[in-house]
Formats: C-alpha cells, structure tokens, sequence
C-alpha cells in the first residue's frame, strides 16, 4: 500500500522539532514519533537526520540538553526549548504562514 | 529527575570522552526503542532490528557529525567559561582598585611614568638605531672607506674608486660623492646650496623611487655632458613650490643653467648632510689617475649573499696592488667595509644605549614600588584571601585574580604611559641636539606600541607575580584565627618589603651617578675659556662663484670690498674676514720646521686660517709675542705666519718662537720648501668645540695665501663683525653690505658664535637635562618607597612601640629606632648602588668631559644626597610613631 509521501524542504526540519518540543521536553526518538504520528508518516525523515539537526540546535542555543530518565526507567537524553528557541519558534511560524498563504494564493487562483 | 543511572557508568566518564559517550549511548537509546515499538507491534526481534537500522540512516556517518558537533560545543563552552571567568575577575579587580583609590592612583601613576619614559626613549632608539634605511635593499648597503693607521676611516682617492669599481666583483654596484656647494641664483634672494656631485651609480646603491623624473644616465656622468641636476624634495618644496612640471627645467648654479631631471623622494639622504641637490661627478681622465687626493665618500651595495668581511678582503688586495703601483710616502691604507646604517648611528649609539638603561632603571624603581604597594595591600587582605580559600577557592584562582589585579594597574597605567610617550617624543625631538640621524621619524608606531604592551605586562606580572605567590601561600589557620590582624607571616613579607627597597635605592643611586656625573661634565664644560670673546660677534659664510672670480687675485680683491662694506656698517666695531671660524671647522696642513729632517715623523699637522689683519682684535684672540699681520704683509713681501700657543710649544719646546721659520703649504716633496717666517704667538682658541682637544693651528695673511688654497676652500669665507649691541640685529645691514658688492652672492652659516659655542655642548647638555630629569624621578620613587616601608613597619609594630613607651621609652629613642631601621635600608642600598655604579659607569665614559667615571666627589655627594632623602623619608613615620597612644596600642593588642 503506497502512502504519498513528501520530502522535507529545506530547513522545515527545525521547525517541526522546534515546534514538537514546545508542548513539553523530549528525546531525540520521542521527537521522531510524535512528528510522524502527527503527520500520519507523510513527511519522509531519515529518523537519525533528527539528531545532527538536534545537536545544532543546541549550539546555537536553541534548545538545551539534559539526561534524564524514561517511564520505563532508562537513561535518556531530553531536549527542551530555550527562550531563544521560542522565539525562533514564533518567527518562523510567522514565515511559515505568510509563505504558505502566498503559495496558497497562486495555486488556488481562479482562472481569469 | 534524580540521577540514577547504573553507577559503572558514572566511572566510565573518567575513562572515556564524556561527549563521545553521550553520543553512542543517545543513538543506542533511539534504535532500542524502535527496535521494542517494532516487536510490541509483531515484528520478529531479527526483523526490528534490520527494520530500526534502516528507518535510521547511516549510524556511523550520524555518529561521526554528532561528535564533531558536541566537540565544537564543547569548546565554546570552555571558551565562554573562560570568558565568563575573566569578566568575573575583572569586574571584581576593578571593584578592589576602587575600594583605595589613592592607592591605585598613585600605582598607576608611578606606571604611567615609568612606561611612558621608556615608550618615548624606545621610539628614539627605534627610529635612529633600529629601523632600517629607507633604501631598497638597505641591509646590503656598505660604506666603503680607505683606512689610515690608526683605525680612522677617511676618504677614497678618485684613482683608487675607479680601480675598485673596475676591479671589485663583490658589489652589483659601487658610487662615490663628494660634497659641493653651489650658489643659487635667478629664482628669489641668491641661495648658498649644500649638494654633492656623485656618480650616476649613486642613485643605484642607495635607491628609493624618485619622487618625480629620474635619476643620472651614464651618459651624463661624463665629462662635457650637458649640465643636469637632481633636487632633494625639501629644496623642490620650499625654493620651487613643489611644481610638478620641475622636470626639464633649466635653473641657475654658479651662474650656469642645468636643467632638473628629477626630485628625489622626501627622506634621501645618504650622507648624514642632507644635501640639497646632486649633479654629476663626470671624473675627468686626469681625475681618475689621480691616487693621492682623497676627497670621496664611497658607497657600495652588496651582492646578495656577499659579506662585508669577503667584500673587505677583496677590496683590500685590490688596495695593497694600488699601493705597489703607484708607491708613496708614508703607511698604506687599507679598505674598510662597514654597513652605512652602522656608520651613521655610531655617534648615537651610546648616547641612546645609555638613555635606555636608564628608563629601564626608573622603569624597575617604578615596579619595586607598585610591589610594594601590592604587598602592602595584600598584607591588608589577607582575611579576604583567607575567608575565599576557606570557601573553596584554589590557590592557582587566588594567584590569578590577584594577578589579574596588577595587571588591570598595569594596562590602565600602560595607556597612560601612551599618552606620556606622545608628549615625551615631541619633547625629545625638539630638545634634541642638532644632527641626529632620523630622530624626526619618532613616533608611537606599531613597533612602539608592541613594545609598550610587551612591557606593560611584563610589570604587571613582575610586580604582581611575587605579592600574588605570597597572599595564596597564607596560612589560613592562623590568619582566621588571629582575626585578621595580619601578621601571620609577616616576618618573611617583611624582609622581602625590605629587599625592594633596598634595590630601589640601589638602582636610584646608580641613575643618580650618571646624573650626577653627567651634571659635572655639563658644569666643567662651561667654565672651560673659549679663548676668545664670543659675545657680540656675527658671522656669515660668503662664497664666491669660480665663473666670475676664477683667480686668486679676482676672490681676494671680491673679499676686500665686502669687507670694507661690512666694516663701515653702522655698528660694526671691527669686523674681520677668516677662511673658517672657531667651530666651523677647518682643513689641516703638514708644517716642517726649519732644521728638522723632511721626514714623516717630523710633520706637525696643523690648523689653517687664512685672515685678514684686524681678525684678532674682532675675535679678542690675545696676541701673546710679536706682532699681528700689517698691511705690508702682501705678496711679494717676506712670507709671514702666525702660530697658537699650542703649536709654539710643538715646533720649539721652551724656545722662543719668533723670527724662526716653518715650511708649510707649497711645493711638495720634490721642490724647494715655502718657507714662512713666525711673527706672532697668539692664544690657544677651542675652536673644535668647549670639549674639543686644542690642535696646533697656524694663521696666513690672505694675501699671501698659496693660490691653491682659493681651491681648497672652494673661495668660501667667514666674515666676522664684532658689534656695540645685539649682534643679530646686523644680519639684514650686512646682508645688504654683501649685495651692494654683488647681487648675486648668499649669505650662508649667518649667526652669532655665542650660538655656535652653545651647539657645541648641546649633546653635553641634552645627555645632562634627560639623565637629571630620569634621575630626579628615581630619586623621588625610591624616597616614596621607603616611605612605605617604614610607615608600614611602624604600623605592624604599633604594639611593641606602644609597650616601649608604656615602660618609659622617651620619643626620641623611639624615633630614633625608626629614623635606623630607615637609615639601614638606605645605606645598604647605597653601598650596593656604589659598587654597580664603579662597574657601570664606564659605558658613559664618551660622554664625559672633565671627570672620570669614578670621580669620587660624584660618587660620595650622591651617595650622601641619597641617604639624607631616605633618612628624611623615614622621619615621618618616625615622628608619627611616637604619637602612638601607649594605652590604645597596647589594648588593640
């Protein structure tokens, strides 16, 4: 049974994750789940992509690392969102949504 | 969340790298839990885990990005601790300096100074010693010079040039210039220029690109070639507005037209003269077998890879093979190859070496007292100190927040050391003796200002480091216990308190000696007689132009007019004309006197002046036998002669000079000697200068003066009047005195001989002001410290003196110890000064005139003036320990 699928554009990743951690702190593989089981497994990542994406992220400060443990009790490392990674968030939710109500706008045209 | 992850593996992050670890475990948590979310939904264990790897990606090339990512991370956050740390450090040094202000105020300006000194000095010596010439190629750049015995580099013969330039394969190029002067006319007032003609190879050896045109052609190096001319920038500025059309301009020198090829650009100068213009030598064929006349400074870039010493050796067999040549009297020179650089600086070196040393000596006085502020301070700090390291912090973060201190003194007192440094160098250049090569080149450049900073750490961490070492190495126990009084381990502070003074005061005297020695050179220079009455008198240089006054007889009769129009000016008591002055130099003779062998060793060499009669009267010169020249002293006449004291005592020891006979001037080897009768003595005049040697030195009547030597000088000649009032306000009447004879003739060396006198002791002076002025500072610095010192013993020995007053001690016997313990620093810092000054003192030994430099007055007066200071430094504290209060001291107790 073929899904369509769809590849990631281009730095849309980071958002997803940003997006994702701002409910509450996760793990890398937490992460990975939650985008696919929200996104019904649309969108095509290469689930270990999630990490060096991750890892950036929290060099440039926009999320902070911390291990922790799991419901099932083991040793896992969780992610949360900084302040700047918020407002990274909202910036980009607002590029987001002007640029897809452009695009939007041209597809759904009515011919003249 | 509480850690409770297996304990192995706590241990494993000393083994291993944390980064490296965190990154396998991280990925290993992720495809374990794909692998169990598989298995929950039916997969088989095999099939999930094949499932899990491949949902991944590539786990070895993730893994590798993730741990070159974590290692970037890890650095930036070392660096942002370290940051972090710093800031900390300094906001905190900040705040500590601002609790004493005065202190860090006086700290800092003991700093600025010290390193301001020696910033300006530095930028001197950099600029006239250090930098290099502005030439291409400027480290291949030699002066060639031939060696009499003795070791004296003199001039090159014109014969001997060529043969070296054809010969030597040392050089890629070898050029000679011989200084000229030429008059020039037809643009504004006539001009008396200072130039050189040299060869077209000159501009070669030492090359910078010309401002505008070019330089010589070989072509016009040759005899008959048109006239050309090359000017220095500053004559193209100033007597031609910096046109920039000059190029192919025809001017006016010595009333013939040469036409301007090119301007050099603003710094050339190979000669330490600063010549004006240059025209071609053009040797004639007479010139060039010419190998007796030595007139050339020669010059010689080096082949690449060539030493000075092969360059010599070659030179050198080239020389003894001219000398077998072309034999004569007398012992060979040889060849000398010395870098030009070397040549012009030789006379500074010293003088700038010993100024060095002597900043650098203010600079260590200047850091023993911030040490000891600092140890004073700590001392104070000690519970601070204690109290952190009982809260955990290490030694090393004690050490370095107490350095980071001293080194916020440092810098601050480093900038404003900059600021002193800019004034200090305009000081310097403008106080500055005439001559020295390239001093107006100092400024605070970027080699400048790496020196400062290299220094100013180097103060901070010097006098920071020992105080630092000390605080950390408190003893905690017993300085918490004592409440902080201090004086836990204030014995061992207090002998290295006293080990800077006591060095202080050393140095101090040291610079002192100097000082010292240097002010006596000064005072012994100007007591010393000129000879002569210097006062009142002016005096200009006239040259006239070979084309209008080729013969003797033309210059002389152009000299009697000027002469008889200067004298009648009103004003002019007497007026007289020489061929040189006193401190303008002179050309030197071979005299023989009558009955002794023609032989080398019987050559007296002598100073001569060609006058006119009344020369004497206007120079107050006292004629001690005999007679002054008379009008009847004329060609054709008995030759005459007068003779110094000096050469009196040379030609005929004991003996009365008159009436006897000297040859001298004419004829050579082969012809009848000139013989010239002595009819006067006159007194010894120091003419080379207040600290010069007295030279023998022989006065002729100009009209009597060999036709030759109208040559030899170039028909130049000073005109001296001796005036009723200021001297200088008979510049323009003489000017015009001048010009009513001819338009055409500059007047040239214009000024008074009080003056010329004075520019003979400015190096004597100039050394005195700067080591005074550096010596006054460390006399100053060292008297503060052991101000401190003393003030902070009594302040540590309140109780004891409080407990000797309570058992009856009377004020004086406690002042008196005080007073003693000041005292003691002081003299043992003296003697210790006195013996480095005996073996120091040597390297001042060129710039003394008068005293050796272990004159004892020097060494004992300093040595006293220093223990009066310190001993009266110490007085004050002395006096406020007797005000201690007998029952306060002892309660605090």
């Amino acid at each position: 049974m073929a899904k369509p699928t769809v590849e990631l554009l281009q730095g849309t990743l980071d958002v997803l994750i940003l997006k994702t951690l701002s409910w509450r702190p996760m793990h890398g593989y937490g992460v990975t789940r939650w985008i696919q089981q929200t996104t019904d497994d649309v969108l095509k990542i290469e689930e270990g992509s999630m990490y060096p994406a991750l890892y950036r992220m929290e060099n440039r400060g926009l999320v902070k690392a911390e291990w922790g443990i799991t419901e099932n009790n083991r040793r896992a490392k969780y992610y949360r969102l900084t302040a700047a990674g918020r407002k990274r968030l909202a910036a980009e939710e607002e590029t987001w949504s002007v640029f897809s109500a452009a695009v939007g706008k041209v597809l759904h045209a009515a011919a003249l | 969340m509480t850690e409770e992850s297996p304990r192995w593996r706590r241990y494993l992050r000393f083994w291993r790298d944390d980064a490296v670890a965190d990154v396998d475990e991280e990925l290993r948590f992720h495809i374990e839990s794909r692998v169990a979310d598989l298995v929950a939904l039916g997969m088989s264990p095999e099939h999930a885990r094949r499932e899990a790897v491949e949902r991944f990606g590539n786990v070895d090339n993730i893994a590798q990005t993730l741990h070159v990512l974590s290692e970037e991370r890890e650095h930036a956050m070392q660096r942002s601790e370290w940051m972090h740390s710093l800031a900390q450090d300094l906001r905190y040094a900040v705040r500590q300096l601002l609790k004493s202000p005065a202190l860090a105020l006086i700290a800092i300006v003991t700093i600025a100074l010290g390193i301001g000194a020696n910033s300006a000095i530095f930028s001197v010596v950099d600029a006239v010693l250090l930098r290099p010439l502005p030439y291409a190629h400027s480290d291949r750049l030699m002066y060639l010079s031939e060696r009499w015995p003795g070791g004296r580099n003199g001039s090159v013969s014109i014969g001997n040039f060529a043969e070296w330039r054809a010969r030597s394969r040392s050089f890629e190029a070898i050029s000679a210039s011989s200084g000229e002067t030429v008059n020039l006319t037809g643009t504004g007032e006539p001009v008396r220029l200072f130039g050189a003609r040299v060869t077209a190879s000159f501009f070669r050896t030492g090359y910078m690109r010309p401002e505008l045109g070019r330089y010589f052609l070989d072509e016009e190096d040759q005899p008959g070639a048109p006239h050309v001319v090359v000017l220095s920038h500053p004559l193209w500025t100033t007597r031609f507005a910096a046109d920039p059309a000059i190029a192919g301009r025809g001017i006016e020198l010595n009333g013939e037209r040469y036409t301007v090829i090119g301007v050099t650009p603003k710094e050339y100068s190979l000669t330490p003269e600063d010549e004006q213009l240059w025209i071609p030598a053009a040797f004639t064929p007479a010139q060039l077998n010419e190998h007796d006349e030595h007139s050339l400074g020669v010059f010689g870039l080096l082949k690449p890879g060539v030493t000075p010493a092969a360059a010599q050796r070659e030179l050198s067999a080239i020389e003894k093979d001219l000398h077998d040549r072309y034999p004569r009297t007398g012992t060979p020179t040889e060849a000398g190859v010395e870098s030009l650089r070397g040549i012009l600086v030789a006379d500074y070196r010293t003088q700038l070496l010993v100024l060095v040393g002597a900043v650098g000596f203010v600079l260590l006085i200047a850091c023993g007292n911030v040490a000891n502020l600092l140890l004073a301070r700590s001392a104070s700090r000690q519970k601070e100190i204690a109290i952190r390291s009982a809260l955990g912090a290490g030694r090393a973060r004690i050490v370095r927040q107490l350095l980071t201190e001293s080194l916020v003194l440092a810098v601050t007192g480093g900038a404003a050391g900059l600021v002193i440094a800019h004034f200090g160098i305009r000081f310097l250049v403008t106080m500055s003796p005439p001559g020295v090569p390239r001093l107006g080149e100092a400024r605070l450049s970027g080699v400048v200002l790496a020196f400062t900073i290299v220094v100013t750490i180097g103060c901070g961490i010097v006098f920071g480091l020992v105080p630092a070492l000390r605080a950390a190495r408190a003893d905690l126990q017993g300085t918490l216990k004592e409440g902080g009084k201090g004086s836990a381990m204030g014995s061992s502070r207090d002998r290295l308190r006293s080990v800077l003074v006591v060095a202080e005061v050393a140095v101090a005297l040291v610079l002192l000696v100097g000082a010292g020695l240097l002010v006596r050179s000064a005072m012994l220079l100007q007591a010393v007689k000129p000879g002569f009455d210097p006062s009142g008198v002016l005096s200009f240089r006239v040259a006239l132009p070979k084309e209008r006054y080729g013969t003797p007889e033309l210059a002389r009769k152009g000299f009697d007019r000027i002469l008889e129009q200067v004298t009648a000016l009103p004003g002019a008591r007497s007026a007289a004309v020489t061929s040189t002055a006193p401190f303008g130099g002179g050309g030197q003779n071979g005299l023989l006197v009558e009955g002794r062998a023609f032989d080398e060793k019987n050559i007296i060499l002598g100073v001569l002046r060609m006058t006119t009669p009344r020369y004497f009267e206007t120079m107050d010169v006292p004629v001690l036998r005999g007679r002054i020249f008379s009008d009847r002293d004329i060609a054709g006449n008995p030759k005459v002669m007068i003779i110094n004291e000096t050469l009196a005592k040379m030609a005929w020891p004991g003996g009365d000079p008159i009436g006897k006979r000297i040859a001298c001037c004419e004829g050579g080897p082969n012809s009848e000697p000139s013989w010239k009768e002595v009819v006067g003595v006159v007194g010894d005049v120091r003419a080379w200068g207040l600290g010069g040697d007295i030279r023998p030195e022989f006065y002729l009547p100009i009209p009597q003066a060999p036709a030759a030597s109208w040559n030899w000088i170039n028909r130049a000649m000073t005109v001296v009047v001796r005036t009723a009032g200021d001297p200088a306000s008979l510049i323009k009447p003489a000017q015009r005195a001048v010009w009513s004879v001819d338009p055409t003739l500059p007047l040239y060396q214009v000024g008074t001989l009080t003056e010329a006198m004075e520019r003979t002791t400015a190096s004597t002076r100039f050394n005195m002001m700067l080591l005074t002025m550096l010596g006054a500072t460390g006399l100053v610095l060292a008297a503060v410290g052991i101000y401190g010192v003393i003030a902070y013993f009594v302040s540590q020995r309140t109780h004891e003196i409080g407990i000797r007053m309570a058992l009856g001690a009377s004020a004086t016997s406690v002042q008196g110890m005080v007073v003693r313990q000041g005292a003691l620093l002081a003299v043992t810092g003296v003697v210790i000064g006195l013996i480095a000054s005996l073996a120091l003192m040597r390297a001042l030994a060129t710039l003394l005139f008068g005293v050796t430099p272990r004159d004892p007055v020097t060494l004992l007066g300093v040595g006293a003036l220093l223990a009066a200071v310190a001993i009266a430094a110490s007085y004050v504290p002395a006096r406020r320990a007797t005000k201690v209060d007998p029952l306060s001291a002892l309660r605090s107790g």
